[in-house]
Formats: C-alpha cells, structure tokens, sequence
C-alpha cells in the first residue's frame, strides 16, 4: 500500500488482516494531509461488521494519534442502512476521511446527482471479506461500483481482504479488474493457524438418517461441552434451527436463562447488538447462531466453537473454526455436532480433505443482466452516462468482461422502453438518453422508487414482530409473511428465543404478546447452503472406503450400523459405482439415485432423468433431492431398469444438454421461481412503496403472474432468457452437470430392487419440499389425478 | 374433450372457457376482464407485454363464434384502472363491439370500474349497478353473503373472487386451477381476463367446484 499498488490480502480469519489494512489505509491517507474530504473508503457485506469495524478503526487512529502528534487526527465514518437522515446530512457537510460503507449504501451514493464530486478526493478503496462478496450478485454489483471509482480517479489503490479461499488469483482478478489486475500485488499470509476439528459422537448411533430431527437427542451432550468453558458459539445452518437448539438447550439447562442466547438475521438490530455486546464482554455464557456470525473482527476470542449439523464446506468450516481462538498463535478448535447419521460420513469426508489441503473456489457469476440493469439506472441518476464510455467502463469488470454488443443494447433497451422491440412498451421509460446523447432519469417517481429498490438480495415478502397493538411495544424481527399468514389469533410460535401469541396482522406488522405452553417455530426459506462438491467427492470416497470394509476413525466407526444395513438391503455407493434404488409404494413408482455431486447437480439430473423418462410416455414426476442423490416419484408405473440406459446416455457437448436441461425447464417450475428474484432486482415487480396511494395496489401483481404474461407474450424477453441461464448456471451448474453426467454414465450401474427403504432413501422419502416436472396436458393431468383420487377413495 | 356435462340449472351450463352460458335465453356471462391492466402497469413505469387485450378479444371472438348469443353480461372489472383507458385500448373495443352490432352488451360496475369509470358510451356498452336482472338471472359483481346465497330466490351469477382451488393427486403432484364455485342459489365465476391471477378458495366452503382447464370442465368433490 505504501508503494501505491492494489492489491489482495490473504489469510486465515483472525490473522490480524483488519489492522494491517487499517494501518496501510492511514498512510495512504496521512500525507500529504487530507482536504475535508472522504479519501478512503472501507467496504463490508454486513451491517454489523461495518459497526465493529468503526469501533476498531476509530480507537486505532485515536491511539497513533497521540503517539505522533505531527498529523491531525483522522476522523472514521459509517454509514450503513442503520445510518440516520441527520447522520447523513452530518456526513455531507463533513465528511468523515475515512467511510465505512455496504454495497447497497456505496450504490446509492453513486446514485446521487454530485457523487462524483463526493469521491473527488478518494484515494483508496478497502473491500474486506471479499470471498463473501465474489460469488454473488452483491459483488457483481461492487465490482460495478469499483470500477465506476476507478473510471473516476485513476490513481485509485484499491485492497481487498479475503479468508482462505481455493483460488486466490480469481479473487484478485475480480476485486481489481481484468485490466489492473497483473499489475495487483497478492500479499499471502505465511503463518499457518493451528486448526483441530473433531466431531461429537453420539452414544447410540442410529441406522437411519432423518433429515427432519435436527439432532436434537443430541442436546445433553452439547450442554456438557458448553459447561466445560467459558463461553461457546454453537453454529447452525438455518435460523429455524437456531430458534429450536435454543429452546432445547434452555429446557434442558433453565438456569441458562440471561446467559444464554440466539443470534441470526431476521432479529431486530437492538437484540443482536445486545448479544454482539454479551459476547464481546463475556457476559453470556453461550449464542445460538448461524451464518450472521460468521463474519466478525473484534470479538474477544470465544473458547469453544460448535457447529451442528454439516458445515457443508471445507472454506465454511474453517471460517467458523476461526472464531475460537481468533487472535494470531492461538489454536482454533471447532467440533461438529452430527445431526443424522450420514453427517458422520460428512463429518470423516470434512476431515479427509481438510488432511488434503482441498478448499472450494469462488467465481464471480457471469453477466448478469438484472444487475446491469440496475446499475444503468443508478449511473443515470449519479450524473448520467454516454453509452460508449459505461460499455468500457462497465467490461473493466470481471463479471462483465465478456458481456456481449447484444446484451449491452438489450439493458438499454430495456431502461429505455422495457425492451428491444419497438413497438414494446412505448409508455415504460426509466431513464433515456437527452439531446446531448447523456442517458438521464428524468422523472423523480422512478428515481425515488430506484433508490428504494437498490439492493441485490431479494427478501422474501417479511413482516415486523412486534408486542402489541395496545400498548406499542418493542420490535423483535421480522418473519416471512408465508408463516403469519398461516396464524389465527391466539396461536403460539417461538421467535427471538421467545414463546409468543400470535394477537393480529396490520400494516404488515404481527403484534404479539407473551406466552406459555408450547409453539410452531418459524421457516424461513433460503440459507440452505449446498453441500460443495469438494466436499461431496470426499465424501463419495469415505463410503467407499466403508464399502471394502474399512471403517477406520471414530465418525465412520459410529456410522457403522448404518453403513452395514445399506449394504444389507442394498449396497453402498463407491466412487466406480452409480447406485441405484426402485421401491414401489402407495405413493406410486419411486427410483432413488446417489451421484453424490451436491444438491444443486443433483437437481439437474433429477430433472434431466425425468425429462427422458417422460419424453417416452408423458407423465408428472414429483423430484426429491438432497446433497447425496434424488428421487424420482412417478404417478403412473415405470420400469426404471429397461429406462436407465436412455436415462444416464451422454451428450456430446455441453450446448447439447443445455438444450436438453432447458427443455426439461419449461416443464417444471425452477424457472419460475429464479424470475422472482430477477424481477425485483431488474425493477420490474416493486414491493410498494410508502406514502404512495392506496390506488397503486391495483398495480401490484405476483412475478409469477408476470412470468406467465411474460412466457406468453413475450418468450424473447432478457429477463426469461437470464432466468433460464442462471437456472442453468448457477441452480443446476450446468458445466457441473455435464461432467457429472460423463462420469455417471462411465460408472457401473448398481441396481436394487427395494422391498424396504433404506437408510440411504429415507430422508429422500420423507422430504417435503419437491420439485415437479410435468409434460402431461392440464386436461390429461386433471383427469388421471381425479381417477385415482377417485379410486383411492372407492378402494 | 367432451368432458364438460355437469351443471345444469336454470337452464345454465359452466363452459371450460371460464363462462356461463344460457342456451335457453341465447346469454353469455363473464367476470372480471381486467381489460387494460397491463397497460396500466406500463403507464406506471413496469414493462407488461402487449397482448393480452388481444388475446382477451380473441378468446371471447372464439366464445361467441360458438354459442351465437344474443346477449353478453360482463360480471363486473371490466376495465382495470384509469390508466386503461388510452385511446388505443378504446378504438380496439370499439372495433371489437361492431363486429358484433346485433348483440346486447351489459357491463355490471365492480371495485375496480368504479376507479377506471365507464366505456365511453359510443363503445356500445350499457353500465348498470348491481344487481342486475339480466335473462332472469341476477347477475351481480360481489357475491351475496352466505345466507343470503342460501335463501329463496332465483339464480345468482358473480365474480370479484377469481376463484382458484388447489387440488393433490397421488406421486405429491398438486395443480392449481380456476374453478365456478357454487354455494346455494350462486355461481361464483373464474376470471375470464388474461393476466389477472387468482385466489384459494377453501373448497370445503361451498357445495359445489367445478374446476376448469381450457378444454375441460370437472366436479371436484374433496
């Protein structure tokens, strides 16, 4: 930094990557001495770590100013989606030297008429915890803001902060650019952390995995681990977990009230801070938490971390291993708390390829046209743009670098009038180009609606929680609207660690009061994270291992039952075998399939089998997968032996099955689903908007109403076409796909007529969320459906 | 597909293209038209395909090409807002009405003309509140309550529901579709627009579901 290069930063979490950053930043920033002026910016992906990341600057600063009296002190901001008006205006009229920021909150400001004469001054950037950011479209949309800066001030250092990552190189190339990025320099961290992971065994071990359980049985021997220290963060995958490991470990252990506590996203700001506070003075004794605690810089360092159930990655495991002993020279220790029996395997696999050095890589997603839509609108209200210049400016990105001359008009065609076709929406115009060729957003509705919907997360419809109505009390959080919906008054849920009565639903709020008893725990959809194929390639190979007998090591050793009975009914899968499971049921015709290539491949062969399966005899399939295989459920009988050779055959190319794969798309709905995302981001479906007329809800319809519209009327919309690539891309990895099937196909079918099911089916069986793909005509479904609901009902 | 029987009442048969049609007195219903809501849509800024005003008309071309009625009763929305109102959607309505002079057109006001207002008068519609007898139904907008469903009196045609059941078969396969849900004397109807979704209706609360695929009309009993 000293030297005046950019570059990327390296090392294991709790290495000291903050401070060192930090100090750089202050000597950039020391001379020659800063005009009123912001000169550095500081970006984080959370909230949370931008607060604690201005405690630690700001003390920091203060410290070397008293030491060296020569430079006036430099002053450190924040401002964030917590930052008040008045803040703000405070900021505008003296800005701090040193911002910290979001990408959200960095976007906005590039969407301000004078933003260029605001980062007059910048000289350097600091992106920290870049691998959060880069696989995402918050970083596409951090690259856009970087390489706007840059365009902007040339001489811009740019630094970015990552923990372990596979492929550092690709991180740096994404942080810094494709033009700028062989000149970065890439500083590694040499000292290697002490790490020791191990897993707690269950007494019993059970035969069958359940998916459902969440390994509560699990909980004594958890509360033992948390007596034995003095402060414990116990990770989960999924904040509904952490709602129940709270409550359970509280029954189990009342005197833990006070010291005990929950932590995950959907809580309202003053109990996180509460519990961040807690934890940082060591007045609780143990946080129930998931990935919102993932990231964190000054946290005094906790002495036990747990993770329950599988972290799903090597990178993700020691992230979170990292949080004990987060400080250089300390051993970081982190125990998994296997929740079903098959995550004893995961928990061998974790270990096999950390022995390995086997991390999974990030890349940056590939042209995404809703974010560069977005973008569009948001450089039109910061100043304007001319075409030529945004499209060079715009391709000085990693995520862009390829975007075609194609494409490029599509999104300006689609601010302009919704899209390419003349005719198309003459009355729809966001922003358009003035008589001087300068692309401009003219009228101030669309503008303050575009500041409003910046972002590139799309929560699912949510509502506050809140004590209440009579009298107003404090906020909690906020849930999915989809579980209030389901609540009459009176019914109990525990939210925020709390058992609450669900009182009424106004102004999307949900008042509630205090309860007792028992309750329903709230789903929240979407951090479901997929097991990463290094992971799953690990673990194929562990019960391989298992197959020929060797059940070296604890985990395995504790699976044992289990392994033995699937070999019983069955087999066990092996690195040169695709095992295969029929099973006939109530339910209908069942084929059960374990390629072990996570869950998101896995659901590309699900559809991509039953597409071909149907294209024979049309018919419905009900689509269950998982990160070790999938179930295909037909209603109607199919003899999956005789189909299989047709089923795993090999394309010749990856354009071939994509084809193929997009077929099979139109004929379920994954799809649909994506475009609810891209709308909102693209500004096609808004949410409402506040102090807007009550009339303008005749305005608001579902995206999947739009979706239907759209693939009626018109199929060649961008919008359809990116849903489909990032189905493509991103949900099924379709590159992925390809080569998971050319080694499918090159293994031996290993075929099993099921009397039973076994344990490798079971939570196969019994899970509820599916997919389904259809070719039978509605009218040919409806009345076969009938029929049998009819026969059902006579037998 | 011939299997379309079903109901038969007052001289009433619920055809699959989400209308009622009474060969007796030569009258067709619909609901909730929703004409120009996409329009609307890109007058407020959010792009919605140009269309479905077209495919609207054709599929009522299509209706009345095979029923020849002499009467035509919308059951309320048939415009969706103000801002459906462009000269263009009007001279198309206006084109569409003298193709077809000799027919009755009746447009019962629902919630959403009351904000978009009546077809200006030379596009050959006549407005009326509800309710309105039109060939000896009453034909209304809102559905009656309950109880009143259920009293004495002749038959009542309504819409303003955009009633939608989901139904599940075996394999966990569940279809969502439009359906005429009946309760008493009353014939609540899907809507007949391009572009206007639908609400679940719990199937329990009615004596009868007829669900509706394009071609098809089916009795569902739960």
């Amino acid at each position: 930094m000293a030297r005046g290069d950019s570059g990327l930063l390296h090392a294991t979490t709790g290495a000291g990557k903050t401070l060192a950053v930090g100090f750089g930043a202050w000597r950039t920033l020391r001379s020659p001495a800063p005009a009123n002026a912001t000169s550095a910016l500081w970006i984080t992906p959370m909230r949370a770590l931008a607060s604690d990341t201005h405690r630690a600057l700001t003390s920091a600063f203060e410290e070397i100013a008293a030491l060296d009296a020569r430079y006036a002190p430099l002053t450190v901001g924040l401002r964030t989606g917590d930052t008040s008006p008045r803040e703000r205006a405070m900021q505008g009229r003296h800005p701090p030297h040193l911002l910290i920021t979001t990408p959200e909150s960095l976007t906005l400001m590039l969407a301000r008429e004078d933003a260029k004469q605001t980062f007059a001054s910048l000289r350097c950037v600091i992106v920290d915890e870049w691998h959060e950011l880069i696989g995402n479209k918050r970083g596409v949309q951090t690259q856009l803001a970087l390489a706007r800066l840059r365009r902007w001030r040339g001489d811009l250092r740019i630094w970015g902060m990552s923990a372990t990552l596979g492929d550092v190189a690709d991180a740096k190339r994404a942080l810094l650019g494709p033009r700028f990025a062989e000149r970065g320099a890439l500083v590694r961290a040499t000292t290697n952390k002490p790490l020791v992971v191990d897993t707690l065994l269950p007494e019993a071990p059970e035969r069958f995995p359940w998916a459902g359980h969440l390994g509560l049985n699990m909980a004594p021997l958890v509360a033992a681990e948390i007596d034995g220290y003095a402060n414990t963060l116990i990770f989960t995958n999924t904040r509904s977990q952490a709602e129940l490991w709270y409550q359970h470990l509280l029954r189990l252990r009342p005197d833990w009230a006070g010291v005990l506590a929950v932590h995950h996203g959907s809580l309202a700001r003053p109990t996180r801070d509460w519990v961040e506070r807690g934890l940082k003075e060591g007045s609780l004794k143990a946080v129930v938490c998931t990935s919102s605690l993932d990231l964190g810089v000054d946290f005094l360092p906790v002495e036990r971390v747990l993770q329950i159930g599988s972290p799903k990655g090597v990178a993700r495991l020691l992230q979170r291993a990292g949080r004990s002993g987060h400080a250089p020279g300390r051993v970081s220790r982190i125990t998994m708390v296997p929740s079903h029996a098959l995550e004893l395997v995961e928990a061998a696999a974790v270990k096999a390829a950390l022995a390995e050095g086997k991390i999974e890589s990030r890349s940056s997603p590939d042209a995404p046209l809703d974010v560069l839509a977005q973008h569009l609108v948001t450089v039109a209200l910061g100043g304007g743009f001319r075409e030529a210049e945004l499209l060079e400016e715009v391709r000085d990105t990693v995520a862009y670098e390829n975007l075609t001359e194609e494409a490029w008009r599509w999104c300006l065609d689609f601010v302009r009038k919704g899209g390419p076709s003349l005719t198309a929406y003459s009355e729809f115009s966001r922003a358009a180009p003035d008589d001087e060729g300068v692309w401009r957003v003219t009228d101030k509705r669309i503008a303050q609606r575009h500041r409003m919907n910046i972002g590139a997360i799309v929560a699912d419809s949510a509502v506050d929680v809140q004590y209440g109505p009579t009298p107003p009390g404090a906020r909690l959080g906020t849930v999915e609207e989809s579980f209030i919906a389901r609540m009459s008054k009176g019914d109990r849920f525990w939210f925020a660690g709390k058992l609450l009565e669900f009182v009424r639903l106004r102004d999307s709020t949900a008042y509630v009061r205090k309860a007792t008893g028992g309750g329903a725990t709230p789903r929240w959809q979407g951090g479901r994270m997929p097991l990463s194929t290094t992971l799953a390639d690990a673990m194929v190979a562990t019960l391989g291992r298992a197959a020929g007998g060797d059940f070296d090591g604890p985990e395995l050793a504790c699976a044992r039952p289990m392994l033995e009975l699937q070999r019983k009914w069955s087999a066990l899968p092996t690195p040169n075998t695709l095992l295969l499971e029929t099973l006939k049921s109530r339910e209908g015709w069942h084929l059960f399939a374990y390629p072990f290539a996570g869950r998101h491949v896995n659901l590309g062969l699900a559809s991509l089998f039953a597409w071909r399966a149907a294209k024979g005899t049309p018919g419905t399939f009900s689509l269950s997968v998982n990160d070790y295989g999938f179930e295909l459920l037909s209603a109607t009988e199919r003899d999956w032996g005789a189909l299989m050779p047709r089923l795993v055959e090999r394309p010749n190319s990856v354009e071939e099955l994509a084809l193929e794969v997009v077929e099979s798309l139109n004929a379920g709905e994954l799809a649909r689903r994506r475009f609810r995302d891209i709308a909102h981001i693209a500004g096609l479906v808004v949410s409402g908007y506040p102090g807007e007329r009550k009339s303008s809800r005749a305005m608001q319809v579902s995206a999947s109403l739009f979706y239907d519209v759209f693939r009626k009327f018109d199929p060649g919309n961008g919008l359809l076409g990116q849903a489909e690539r990032e189905v493509l891309n991103e949900e099924l990895e379709v590159r992925h796909l390809f080569s998971a099937l050319q080694r499918v196909s090159a293994r031996e079918i290993d075929l099993h007529h099921l009397r039973r099911c076994s344990p490798l089916a079971f939570p196969l069986l019994v899970q509820r969320l599916r997919e389904k793909l259809s070719n039978e005509s509605l009218a040919a479904r409806l009345e076969r459906m009938l029929s049998q609901l009819n026969a059902a009902a006579d037998a | 597909m011939e299997k379309t029987v079903v109901f038969s009442r007052h001289g009433l048969t619920l055809m699959p293209q989400r209308a009622v049609w009474s060969a007796p007195r030569r009258t067709l219903w619909i609901a909730d038209l929703h004409l120009g809501k996409a329009a609307g849509f890109r007058a407020h800024g959010q792009p919605a395909p140009h269309g479905t005003t077209e495919e609207n008309l054709r599929r009522l071309d299509e209706l009345i090409a095979l029923t020849s009625p002499e009467r035509f009763v919308v059951l309320g929305d048939f415009l969706h807002a103000r801002e459906s109102r462009s000269p263009i959607l009007l001279d198309r309505l206006r084109a569409w009405r003298r193709a077809y002079l000799s027919m009755d057109c009746v447009v019962v006001r629902g919630n959403h003309d009351r904000r978009a207002g009546d077809p200006p008068p030379d596009c050959g519609f006549v407005c009326v509140d509800e309710p309105a007898i039109v060939s000896d139904v009453e034909s209304r907008h809102y559905p009656l309550t309950e109880d009143a469903a259920h009293s004495e009196g002749g038959p009542v045609l309504c819409g303003h529901i955009h009633p939608v059941v989901r139904i599940s078969g075996p394999a966990r396969d569940r279809l969502r579709l439009p359906c005429f849900a009946v309760i008493g004397r009353q014939v609540i109807l899907p809507a007949f627009g391009e572009f206007t979704g639908g609400s679940l209706i719990d199937p329990k609360a009615f004596n009868e579901i007829y669900l509706t695929t394009e071609t098809t009309v089916h009795r569902y009993q739960p």
